[in-house]
């Protein structure tokens, strides 16, 4: 017999060959004869009203689509539905779609959208948190209690700064009419999400929406509701002008008119009993959910169900609030508002240790969750934690304790900052089998060439090889024999969006039921479909209503070490190096894994240190890659990253939540580094030169 | 309609300059951009353009004894593996843009295009760097400070190209360059600094000091720096107070998407007193 390779053994990416080679086809590349090109319209100004519309004339064979085109319901389904297809009457950000031009030759198309006047009523527009248009709450233990008697408080405030997810690729769409209805091949995230909106907004029968999934560059949570907007508006232009149609984003529109991360300010509070111990927090995180909340709400869910991250703390009084502003929708974006809230705790953590004289690293670890210990929603983490273990190996292979040592003396201005965290894979509390309902298809031909049909995105994350690799394993056939094509909706049943870590650990999970039960069931030359719905387990009780109860199925868990210079010249932030340790259950393939722990961490960094985005009475000042900074090869520093077993039961081969766990940690990391590295509390990120000199001036 | 006309020769480009209204491209790293239009469109130009990219008499680097000439067409790329070419031009060049942009952009180009945080401009100020600017029928000499007089704006006519970039020669003790982008790489300057020394037997020979990004146009004082040179090392020193002083009338940076008037302002002096007090030891 021989011996099977360990699942985690690398293989080559079954899409490397045609990405690198330029082959794989993007949507920017489909061209269909008889092609329109649709150009938006937008508002100039934050917020007004539409008081009239002079349209060019229009030549023959252009068009313009707007609200009064839209068959059934001017608003995008997702979560909360406040956001219009069209602005009709009213508009709230600058850039908001008012029309889309759409005609066969584009300088054309671009001169009659420019030649469009629109006269407003200006409104004066609400950029500060004031109108609050999402609240949510949860306690845990008695918070009131704990603070009566506790020997002395501590409170801060922190702030985070708008980040742009940069994916390579644009958003766009290609479209087209087939069979009475509208084929819609674009840049997407989540087939069903554009699916379901579509159909919500044309109101249409299920099979007249068909979505397929071109090749992704790139998506980081941007494509996951966005493209629910764009997708409505071009099935509107599709069904007025019945032609196929080319609507792609240029980068400056992508920046400046699809969605970031929330904009935070998280406030906290500390009650500690007189050894120094936290026994609860008050804290409240406020995000700006720009002009529409969308799925803001979740996102905010998802940032307060941090606010304790990998300690324990036993009464709690956590509040959040989606503030309504006239600026860009803010949406998805990976680790969906952990970020956040983690960057605010592991800050908050330190700054108590140094208020009451501890030593921070002492401190925490005092504090550092165990297997049994309640979550912040009063759930149970069951499964083993390994996360000492994990900080032991972080300390030791990068030095920790001695470096740490070291920089205390400020001539230095060198630094080392450490994070660990935990991220929740899946979707909050009973979201996937209240909401999302995943079923995931296998089916073998009669000559048993097996096809997974799921509704999973590759936007680089890897599951085109690793669902592959995972049933192909699990049937013990050759990965040759095991396709899996890019999701149309046509064939594949809804597995539900490529989000939230999910996609190994439930759909793969699902994928590796059915895989069982096909090797069981195997008829050698006969067709055979396996289907397999998502079903909770058991032992999971979550009330959404008081947020309580157990808000995930499982935790992967992270530690991020990071050291950084500070140029005591240029105030210029040089992050040398960073050690990262990961329990992500089992990888599915170690490279890929891999490839997540140093895309996620430069993501994470540079968002605790590098990428500056602002606006200006609405007007987002970095719109473009030139201004918009993420980091290069140059930036980013030596990484050493280590993926430690830890077996989830529930998931396939123990595999549990990778892609956002990756980027979670490096925000704190790296701010905790500066702080060392300048004697200075760092309360807002991102930490520039700018902030760093203020800081320095003035504490 | 704009006109797009390719010369085939240096003196037919130097005719249809006498002959219209020309914008000169040569790698178009600026002007492509800044006239960007909507993907598969043409480039948005509002004036007549005139592609001097293929001009392969422009493409040079000649030693000419006390000075080094480079053609306007010599890119980046080029330079950076050129053995004349001064160690700090070369630092300078190689934290323009990425390696894309550096195969086709041009140090003419970078003077064309007036922006007050070229790199590439900050340095030729620092090495006294002279253009000849030709048009037909006349050439003249100009040191690269009477040339450049604002963002954007130049003393070139219509006529006029630039044809070469005469950089006299000079052995200096110490240089630097150091500019902070918004990252180590491919980034713009918020605030930049080149600075040039040469010391011998403790005493200041040559001194020079260039900061880009921080007014209209580069600043170099060559006034401050003559009144220091003849003094020891120490002496210097001692009066950085005074030197950075100097400075302060002409350190006026402005706020924008990219960094802030306070923080240019402070790194700007920084970087100068930084150099003087290191200017007698290597970094």
């Amino acid at each position: 017999m021989k011996t099977k390779k360990d699942i985690s053994e690398s293989i080559r990416k079954v899409d490397s060959e045609e990405k690198i080679s330029g082959r794989a086809p993007y949507t920017s590349d489909i061209s269909i004869d008889g092609m329109l090109y649709a150009k938006t319209v937008r508002s100039p100004i934050a917020r007004g009203t539409i008081k009239n519309i002079k349209l060019p004339k229009m030549p023959e064979g252009y068009h313009t689509v707007d609200a009064s085109d839209i068959p059934k319901r001017n608003v995008v389904k997702m979560i909360y539905e406040d956001w219009p297809v069209f602005a009709e009457k009213d508009v709230n950000f600058i850039g908001e779609p008012i029309m889309l031009v759409v005609g066969p030759d584009k300088e054309t198309v671009m001169n009659l959208a420019d030649a469009v006047e629109i006269d407003f009523e200006e409104k004066d527009p609400v950029f500060d948190f004031k109108n609050s248009g999402v609240q949510l709450h949860f306690d845990k233990g008695d918070v009131d209690a704990a603070f009566e008697r506790a020997a002395k408080t501590v409170e801060y405030e922190y702030e985070t700064g708008y980040q742009e997810q940069a994916y390579i690729e644009p958003q766009g769409f290609v479209g087209y009419p087939e069979d009475g209805g509208y084929t819609l091949v674009g840049s997407i995230q989540c087939p069903y999400y554009v699916k379901n909106a579509v159909l919500d907004t044309m109101g249409e029968e299920e099979d007249k929406v068909r979505v397929i999934q071109a090749p992704v560059g790139g998506a980081f949570g941007g494509k996951e509701e966005f493209p629910s907007v764009t997708a409505c508006q071009l099935a509107v232009a599709l069904k007025k002008i019945q032609k196929p149609i080319k609507f792609i984003y240029e980068r400056e529109e992508d920046m400046e008119t699809t969605t970031k991360r929330h904009p935070s300010k998280t406030k906290m509070e500390a009650a500690l009993d007189v050894d120094n111990n936290i026994i609860g927090i008050r804290s409240n995180l406020a995000l700006d959910g720009g002009a529409y909340i969308g799925l803001s709400g979740v996102v905010l869910s998802r940032g307060m169900l941090a606010v304790t991250n990998a300690y324990t703390v036993d009464n709690l009084d956590v509040s959040g609030d989606v503030y309504i502003t006239n600026t860009v929708p803010n949406g998805a974006f990976r680790g969906f508002g952990a970020p956040q809230m983690i960057f605010a705790i592991e800050m908050f953590i330190h700054h108590i240790a140094k208020d009451v004289g501890e030593d921070p690293f002492a401190f925490r670890k005092r504090h550092m969750v165990k297997q049994g210990d309640k979550t912040s929603t009063s759930g149970t983490f069951r499964d083993p934690i390994i996360l000492s273990d994990m900080v032991d190996k972080a300390v030791e292979i990068s030095d920790y304790h001695n470096k740490a040592k070291a920089y205390e003396d400020k001539d230095t201005f060198k630094g080392i900052g450490m994070s660990w965290f935990l991220h929740g894979c899946g979707f909050t509390g009973s979201g996937e089998s209240d909401i999302i309902k995943a079923q995931v298809k296998l089916k073998k031909d009669d000559k048993d060439n097996v096809h997974i049909l799921v509704a999973a995105v590759d936007m680089g994350q890897g599951p085109k090889t690793t669902f592959r690799k995972l049933v192909a394993d699990l049937l013990d056939v050759p990965i040759e024999q095991v396709t899996f094509n890019y999701p149309d909706t046509r064939y594949v049943p809804d597995s539900g969006p490529t989000v939230a870590s999910r996609t190994m650990m439930v759909v793969g999970g699902l994928l590796a039921r059915a895989a069982k039960s096909l090797k069981e069931e195997w008829i050698a030359g006969e067709e055979q479909t396996i289907t397999k719905q998502y079903k909770q387990p058991e032992y999971i009780e979550w009330d959404q209503d008081t947020m309580r109860g157990d808000a995930y199925p499982a935790y992967s868990w992270g530690v991020n070490v990071v050291e950084v210079e500070v140029s005591k010249v240029t105030y210029e932030v040089t992050v040398k190096n960073a050690w990262n340790i990961y329990d992500l259950g089992k990888a599915i393939d170690e490279r890929i894994v891999l490839g997540q722990a140093d895309g996620g961490q430069a993501q994470g960094i540079a968002y605790g240190y590098l990428e500056v985005m602002n606006h200006e009475q609405g007007k987002l000042k970095q719109k473009n890659m030139t201004d918009y900074i993420i980091p290069t090869s140059v930036d980013v520093p030596k990484m050493e990253n280590h993926i430690m077993d830890n077996p989830y039961p529930l998931g396939p081969y123990g595999a549990k939540g990778v892609g956002e766990l990756t980027l979670v940690g490096g925000a704190p990391a790296v701010a905790l580094a500066i702080e060392q590295a300048i004697g200075r509390k760092v309360k807002k990120i991102p930490a520039t030169p700018e902030s760093i000199m203020e800081l320095i001036d003035n504490g | 309609m704009v006109k797009h006309v390719i010369p085939k020769t240096y003196e037919e480009a130097l005719d249809h300059l006498s002959e219209g209204t020309f914008k000169v491209l040569a790698g178009g790293t600026d002007l492509m951009v800044k006239n960007r239009s909507w993907s598969e469109t043409p480039a948005r130009f509002k004036q007549d353009i005139l592609y001097i990219h293929n001009l392969e008499e422009l493409r040079y680097i000649e030693d000419r004894g006390d000075y080094l000439a480079i053609g306007a067409l010599t890119d980046y790329e080029t330079l950076l593996r050129h053995e004349a070419v001064p160690q700090v031009l070369k630092d300078c060049m190689l934290e323009i843009a990425g390696p894309g942009i550096r195969k086709v952009g041009t140090l003419a180009g970078n003077i064309g295009n007036a922006s007050p945080a070229a790199d590439g401009v900050l340095t030729l100020y620092l090495l006294d760097a002279k253009l000849v600017i030709e048009q037909k029928g006349s050439a003249r000499e100009a040191l690269i400070d009477d040339v450049i007089v604002g963002p954007g704006k130049t003393t070139l006519s219509n006529e006029e190209i630039i044809k070469e970039i005469r950089l006299p020669k000079t052995r200096f003790t110490k240089t630097r360059f150091l500019k902070v982008g918004g990252r180590k790489a491919d980034a713009i300057s918020k605030v930049a600094f080149a600075g040039a020394v040469t010391i011998e037997d403790g005493v200041v020979k040559d001194l020079r000091m260039a900061l880009g990004a921080i007014n209209v146009t580069v600043v170099r004082l060559r006034d401050v720096e003559k009144r220091h040179i003849g003094e020891t090392i120490s002496a210097v020193q001692d009066n950085i107070v005074s030197i950075k002083n100097a400075y302060v009338p002409h350190i006026k940076p402005i706020d924008d998407q990219r960094s802030n008037r306070v923080y240019r302002k402070r790194v700007a002096f920084n970087m100068i007193e930084d150099f003087i007090t290191t200017m007698h030891t290597q970094d």
